[in-house]
């Protein structure tokens, strides 16, 4: 094993939840046909030995995808408004303020809106962007599918439902258009800040 | 929170599986070797995220197998220094608070990194901060109960991840008297450090649980800030 580079982009916690979500419905699906063939076999009579190749469960692969799932899709993660579209229309927004990838990555994914969570996330705000934190925010609150009111209402009981978890079927619906090969699922970089922490994709110190 | 890292290793994929597609076949061995591991200097390894390259299928001799030779992506948890994650308290003792984010459970706060002034209080096993400012150290636990804003098992933080550090226990050669002692195991256990742990710091505005800066206005940061 060799590690080529251990930093060559970012992801944002809905671009892993996505990958996790899709493992983990082909998984099910899989689940699913490999009991209905064994039911219909039961059902005809002639238990067949030597049919398709069981792939065999990936016992590490299943608790992190699950325990990770969770986390990523609880209740007081903003995930749970997120949307696609609304993450490449913040994305694009944004380059037009002068942030740090570092930053930006942060704002999708912790999807700020309030004043405090912004100045937590960004470095002198007040000097950098004094008058446009409000534009900031507003961006932010416009990239969320739902009223953020309801997701701050929810985080204050600091409680994660594993119930939260989103399977309906829309839910995956929304991430038909995820293709793992794309370039457009890696952070998008454009408009990298002025050096501060530009440097993030190489190694780290 | 999550990067994307490029390895290349060789993986032997057994015959059992050589009826699935290759690629599916080789990801499930990836998977398999990484997910949920922790890889030294890179991070916690949640799964692949796609192949970039694949070498002809080769067979050795003495068996079976079909060796590959492949490059891929690795889709990894690794928060970098000054990142603000969120994460649930999972306990709390006088040396500082252990957080959990679900997945992963090596995340702590030690007690420098509390907002100050902060105390722990051993009846409630937990730690509490006082908002106002005038009260000194030594007295806190004398605060009135109302003023105190304890940080209680379960809560959602919002913390920052200070530095994380990676510890290679690898068990080194076996010593001669461990072969012989049935309890061998038990004391190696003993030893273990997380390979793995983050350090996070809440001792700043807008850091702590979730609900602390829920509707704070400008205002608390003007005057406390």
């Amino acid at each position: 094993m060799e590690v080529i580079n251990p930093r060559s982009a970012l992801l944002s916690n809905y671009e892993v939840l996505a990958l996790l979500r899709e493992l983990e419905s082909d998984h099910l699906a899989k689940t699913r046909t490999a009991l209905r063939i064994k039911k219909e076999e039961e059902a005809s009579g002639f238990p067949n030995k030597s049919h398709v190749v069981q792939e065999e469960v990936l016992q590490n692969l299943r608790t992190i995808e699950i325990e990770a799932i969770q986390y990523l899709s609880a209740i007081y993660q903003p995930t749970v408004n997120q949307t696609e579209a609304g993450l490449t229309q913040l994305t694009k927004s944004l380059a037009s303020y002068d942030l740090t990838k570092a930053e930006k990555l942060q704002i999708v994914n912790l999807a700020p809106t309030e004043p405090v969570e912004l100045y937590v996330i960004i470095e002198e705000l007040e000097d950098r962007f004094g008058d446009k934190i409000d534009g900031m925010l507003s961006t932010v609150r416009s990239s969320l599918s739902e009223p953020a009111a309801e997701v701050l209402d929810g985080a204050g009981e600091g409680e994660a439902q594993p119930e939260q978890f989103v399977y309906s079927e829309d839910a995956y619906m929304e991430e038909q258009p995820w293709e793992p090969d794309e370039n457009d699922v890696v952070f998008d970089d454009v408009g990298e800040g002025v050096g501060i922490e530009g440097d993030l994709d190489v190694d780290d110190d | 929170m999550f990067i994307l890292s490029i390895i290349k290793d060789t993986v032997a994929v057994h015959p059992s599986h050589f009826g699935l597609p290759p690629q599916q076949a080789i990801t499930n061995e990836l998977n398999k070797k990484y997910a949920n591991r922790v890889l030294h200097d890179v991070g916690l390894c949640m799964c692949v995220f796609d192949l970039a390259e694949v070498g002809e299928g080769k067979v050795r001799y003495g068996d079976g197998f079909l060796w590959y030779k492949v490059v891929f992506r690795l889709a990894v948890f690794r928060p970098f220094p000054s990142e603000v994650i969120l994460a649930k308290v999972k306990s709390s003792d006088e040396d500082g608070i252990r957080l959990t984010l679900g997945f992963f459970d090596d995340v702590y706060v030690p007690r420098i990194f509390l907002p100050e002034p902060s105390a722990f209080d051993p009846n409630e096993r937990a730690h509490f901060w006082v908002a106002d400012p005038d009260s000194a150290i030594s007295d806190l636990l004398d605060t009135p109960l109302t003023s105190r804003m304890y940080i209680d098992a379960g809560e959602v933080v919002r913390v920052r991840v200070e530095a994380d550090e990676f510890y290679d226990d690898e068990p080194g050669p076996p010593k001669a008297t461990e072969g012989v002692m049935a309890n061998g195991q038990a004391k190696e256990r003993e030893g273990r450090r997380a390979s793995y742990t983050i350090t996070c710091s809440i001792a700043e505005q807008g850091l702590g649980p979730v609900p602390w800066w829920k509707n704070a206005g400008m205002e608390v940061m003007d005057e406390e800030g």
